[in-house]
């Protein structure tokens, strides 16, 4: 899986994240409970915070996690509430970023997720819009 | 109108920004306003790789592509636009290579120049407007940030409500549509409680994805960067992105952008790909 010495770094940078957070993370749940998004998903009904970033650190370590971990992952979209709740200075935010990463398959465990992000058209979409938005001389001079 | 150059810098706009090309013109000329000559850089060669956690090697390549692009720009800044880039840039990007400038977010620096900036707001805008804030940024605390800037501009009554959306900007949510719906709703709520037509972004991705309320609630959604700059007497841009949304049917918006722009991208990918993202209503 492993391409060339960036590649190497960016699997090395999320190891190195993910320990930390495996070391930091107490499970105490606080950073799920404040989260405005678990309110969307039925599967997370009634379940509790610990139970939940459990599943979490589950995922980090390449154990799957839990259903309802991999579900809280998905629903995470970044709304940084979770930091100021986290009683042991971990970026539950970030953790929630390298649970994607993980249940995405990208450091070679199985897929847990899939990858909405995959859109084959995602680039020329945005280069269209750049042509239909700025004039030739800003593209060959801003985007090259 | 121009402030004595004191700076130069890499204006590092990122990928989907350049959907509001008036955005992009409007933020550049500000920065020039409070004496910051800049360097625009943006699009998929500039992309943070932030999209790719799918695919690490992508992120990889693309984060460190970008970092050379900057470490040899001969500038010693980059002042960021979307929040993503600035994220990224501060974690994964910086965590992996060695980045030789420093990174402040537009808010940042405009704010930090807001005395350079009162002086030439002299046009004003006499109108009532609601602040659309998001909790996520918490990199850069660019509510008040924003909120003190749009206090600059004389005529303008800014309601700034207790309330803020999950995610950094709207396109987080896009993937959760029910949440995307509720903040949606929550916004046109907090116009009419507070008597305002117009609603103010702080980010691209929220613009593309409320403008369409000009259709469906009538309420004009404009970014702060074109307040400020209509302030300064400057002929406001047309947002085409919100015009081509609201133009209604498919015959409508091709007219309206045109056969010549439509040709540029190919008949069949606007088709596909591009008549489809503007045909999608703003939805709650």
């Amino acid at each position: 899986m492993r391409m060339d010495a960036k590649t190497d770094e960016l699997f090395a940078y999320i190891e190195r994240n993910i320990a930390r957070t495996l070391v930091d993370c107490t499970s105490c749940g606080k950073c799920f409970d404040i989260c405005p998004m678990t309110a969307y998903s039925d599967k997370l009904a009634g379940k509790t915070g610990g139970e939940v970033v459990a599943g979490i650190l589950g995922i980090l370590r390449g154990t799957a996690g839990t259903p309802e971990a991999v579900e809280w992952t998905r629903l995470c979209t970044q709304s940084a509430r979770c930091i100021p709740a986290c009683p042991e200075n971990v970026n539950p935010m970030l953790m929630l970023r390298l649970s994607r990463i993980t249940a995405l398959g990208s450091t070679g465990g199985e897929a847990l997720l899939p990858d909405g992000k995959r859109d084959p058209h995602f680039f020329r979409r945005i280069n269209a819009f750049s042509a239909l938005q700025l004039s030739d001389a800003e593209i060959a001079a801003w985007q090259r | 109108m121009m402030g004595t150059v004191s700076e130069r810098v890499v204006f590092w706009y990122g990928c989907n920004a350049i959907r509001h090309g008036d955005i992009i013109h409007s933020a550049i000329a500000l920065l020039r306003a409070v004496g910051i000559e800049s360097d625009p850089a943006g699009g998929p060669a500039y992309c943070c790789g932030t999209a790719k956690d799918g695919n690490l090697a992508a992120a990889a390549g693309m984060a460190a592509r970008t970092v050379e692009k900057f470490n040899t720009s001969g500038r010693d800044k980059v002042v960021t636009w979307c929040p993503s880039c600035h994220r990224h840039m501060g974690t994964f990007m910086g965590g992996t290579n060695t980045i030789n400038f420093e990174v402040s977010h537009i808010t940042e620096m405009l704010h930090a120049r807001r005395h350079l900036l009162a002086p030439l707001l002299t046009h004003p805008l006499n109108r009532k407007v609601v602040l659309h804030t998001h909790s996520g940024f918490h990199e850069v605390n660019s509510n008040p940030l924003v909120a003190d800037l749009l206090r600059l501009i004389p005529g303008l009554e800014l309601v700034v409500a207790d309330y803020s959306a999950p995610g950094h900007m709207c396109s987080a949510l896009a993937p959760i549509p029910a949440a995307l719906k509720d903040v949606v709703r929550k916004s046109v709520e907090l116009c009419a409680e507070n008597g305002s037509d117009t609603l103010v972004t702080t980010f691209h991705a929220c613009q593309r994805n409320l403008c369409g309320l000009a259709t469906t609630d009538g309420i004009k959604v404009v970014n702060y960067v074109i307040l400020l700059t209509a302030a300064m007497g400057m002929a406001p841009p047309v947002d085409e992105y919100a015009q081509w949304k609201n133009a209604g049917a498919d015959a409508a918006i091709t007219e309206s952008i045109g056969p010549e722009r439509i040709a540029k991208i190919g008949a069949d990918f606007f088709a596909k790909q591009v008549l489809p993202e503007l045909r999608k209503p703003t939805e709650k």
